[in-house]
Parts: C-alpha cells; structure tokens; sequence
C-alpha cells in the first residue's frame, strides 16, 4: 500500500485539488478573517468538468469592515473567479442565510467589485 | 356475493398512501388482509426517542420475532434515555431491525448496533463525544455501507493504537465530518482502511487549520470519484458553533 501521507503537495495554508480529476461541485464557506485559502484550492483545482463554484457567507458579521490583507484577499479570489468566469464560463453563486439580500449584494459587490460590475453574482438564499 | 380486489391492486392502493400515516392505520384496521403491506410503509421510519423509547416498542410488540421491526428501513435512535428505559433487553429488541437501509445513531455505546443489518446503505453518527475506535469498528460492520456522516464535538484516539480491519465497506457515496476538534484523525483513519475510499460527495466542517492537510489526502485517495467538495472552516471563531446533542 502507498504511503497516503505523501499522495499529494503539502500545503499548511490550503488543500490540493489537483488530483481530483472528476470534480463538478465546489463549496466554500466564507469569513470575515480571510479567504486566501480558497483562492489556493481553487488555483489547483483542473476545471475540465468544473460547473459550479459556490461561495457560503455564513454571518451578519461578514456585513462589516474588511480592511488590510483581508481585502487583498477579497481582490485576489475576485480576480480568480473572474477568470473562472472568461476562460471557463463558471459563474460563481453566492449562498446566504435567510435575511436581507439587499445587504449581501451590496457586501458581495464591495468584496467582488469585479465579478459584481460584469454582474457575475448569482445570489441564493438558504434556510437550514 | 363477496367481492374482493386482487391483492397485487390491493397493494398498489396502500402503495399510493405511504405518505399518509393517518390513512394507513385506518386501513390496518379495514381488514386483515390489508395489515401486511400496510405495515410495511407504516414501519418503514421508525425513530426512539426520550418519549418513544424502545421500550413501548416492546410493550406493544411482546414477541421480538412477530413484530413488524423486520419492515423498518430507517432507524434512527435519538437520544441516550430511548434505549436506557428498557435497561438489558434494549440490545435485544433493536437486533430485531435487521432490514435497515439507513441508520441514525446520536447515543452512546454503540455497541448494540454493530452489525445490525447487512443492508445499511447510511450511517448517521451524531454525539458529544465518542471513541474512534467504536466508530470505525461500527462502520466496518456494514460491509454494503455507501454514506457516512460524523458530527462529533470531541473524540478520544485510542492510546494502544488501532488495527485497521481486514475488510471495509465500499463507501461510495457521501461523506460528511463534522467537529469542531478537527477531522484529521478520523480521516486518517478512513484512509487506513484496507479497501480504499471512492466517494463522490465530501462536505468537511472542521475546527482546526491543520485540517487542510488531510484534505487533501482525501481528495487524493478519491480521486477518480469525487464530484462535489464542500469545505466549511470553523477555526477562525467568526461562524456559529456547530450544534452539537447533549
């Protein structure tokens, strides 16, 4: 048996999607403190089957302040996902708990300024 | 001149009210005949809980072996107080669901369940804190089992170390962790087990950063059968704790 310790890259900050050769569905919940760990993953990941990439805001906090590195973290995976969009046709869709979607979009606008002006944002509200 | 419908029409009627439990019991008592597929959608789900516990099953159903247990396809045992009521006999009792498909286990120990039906597709585990040992040895019990879900606030490894089984179950289908101690043991385990991990649907809800590394090891061992990855980090403190049974 191979060593399973040693099948794919190390990575402390984020996980390795390379191998996954039959990937569809992404699902990423988001947070205040950052999402550089998602533009990681999702730089590994082999679109060829890709069709979804779906971004989870979790809580009202994420409504509130994001400055420093956490908005060059916002401004990277934006552009990530923008090229997501042109190369591979993947529109990224934005899930949210039951409240105000006014409030989200306009969140995911400043957060997305890029997605958000070629009006990418696929808003979906859950309740569970 | 009697008249009766012939029992193939008979049991597509009852088919058709699977969703109705009010209407299957009025049909239980129409006629003998009608009890018997009627049973088997009544039964179909049954759920012990604080309130329903094992025991007024067995009130209801004396003979363990003429109950209508053989029918239940999903079980699912609520809490610690649905088998403790009956004290002994509780183990004895749920032997008897030995056609489950899905079974939802949110109590300590586990013991009773191990190898209770051959056919269980989905294994539901839900707890404060468990043993990994008693998990995994419960899991490898169901050689046909596809889904796994775990939502464990803490567990404990076992300090003399675990030997892998020789055989495990295909799981093939969805896996979901769920802790707030992190899931890098249990995958470690999972990656251990001598049959290799094919599942398609992986959602991780994890606590600790130090789970991105075993990620990736998962979806390396799956990957010619993964589709769909869902990655919920709770370690940065901004997001609701996960809901956790007593």
């Amino acid at each position: 048996m191979p060593d399973r310790l040693h099948l794919a890259a190390h990575t402390t900050t984020s996980f390795n999607l390379s191998t996954a050769v039959k990937l569809r569905r992404l699902m990423f919940s988001c947070g205040r403190s950052g999402v550089r760990w998602i533009t990681e993953a999702l730089r590994t990941v082999e679109p060829k089957d890709l069709q979804d990439i779906t971004l989870q805001f979790n809580h009202t906090s994420l409504m509130h302040g994001f400055e420093g590195p956490v908005r060059q973290q916002w401004e990277d995976l934006d552009r990530l996902l923008v090229r997501f969009w042109t190369l591979h046709s993947i529109c990224p869709k934005v899930v949210y708990k039951v409240g105000s979607e006014r409030d989200i979009r306009d969140y995911a606008s400043r957060v997305m300024p890029e997605l958000a002006r070629r009006g990418l944002i696929d808003l979906v509200e859950y309740n569970y | 001149m009697s008249f009766s419908l012939p029992p193939e029409i008979l049991d597509l009627i009852v088919d058709h009210l699977h969703d109705q439990p009010d209407t299957l019991r009025a049909c239980c008592i129409v006629s003998k005949s009608w009890v018997p597929r009627t049973r088997t959608h009544l039964f179909a789900h049954v759920e012990f809980t604080r309130e329903s516990p094992v025991g007024s099953w067995a009130e209801a159903f004396p003979d363990p072996f003429d109950s209508p247990a053989h029918h239940t396809r999903a079980l699912t045992i609520q809490d610690h107080q649905s088998t403790t009521t009956t004290g002994a006999d509780a183990g004895r009792w749920i032997r008897t669901f030995h056609n489950v498909l899905h079974l939802h286990v949110n109590q300590h120990p586990l013991a009773p369940f191990h190898g209770l039906s051959p056919t269980v597709k989905s294994l539901h585990l839900k707890f404060g804190r468990a043993r990994l040992s008693e998990i995994f040895d419960l899991m490898c019990s169901f050689p046909l089992l596809e889904d796994f879900t775990l939502v464990v606030h803490g567990y404990e490894d076992d300090p003399d170390g675990w030997t892998a089984p020789s055989t495990s179950p295909r799981l093939t289908g969805s896996l979901e962790l769920r802790s707030v101690a992190g899931v890098d043991p249990i995958i470690r385990r999972l990656l251990d087990l001598p049959n290799g991990l094919k599942f398609t649907e992986v959602v991780l809800t994890c606590g600790k950063e130090t789970d991105f590394k075993p990620t990736t090891d998962l979806v390396s061992e799956c990957s010619n059968t993964l589709e769909s990855l869902g990655f919920v980090p709770l370690f940065h403190g901004e997001f609701p704790s996960v809901p956790v049974p007593d």
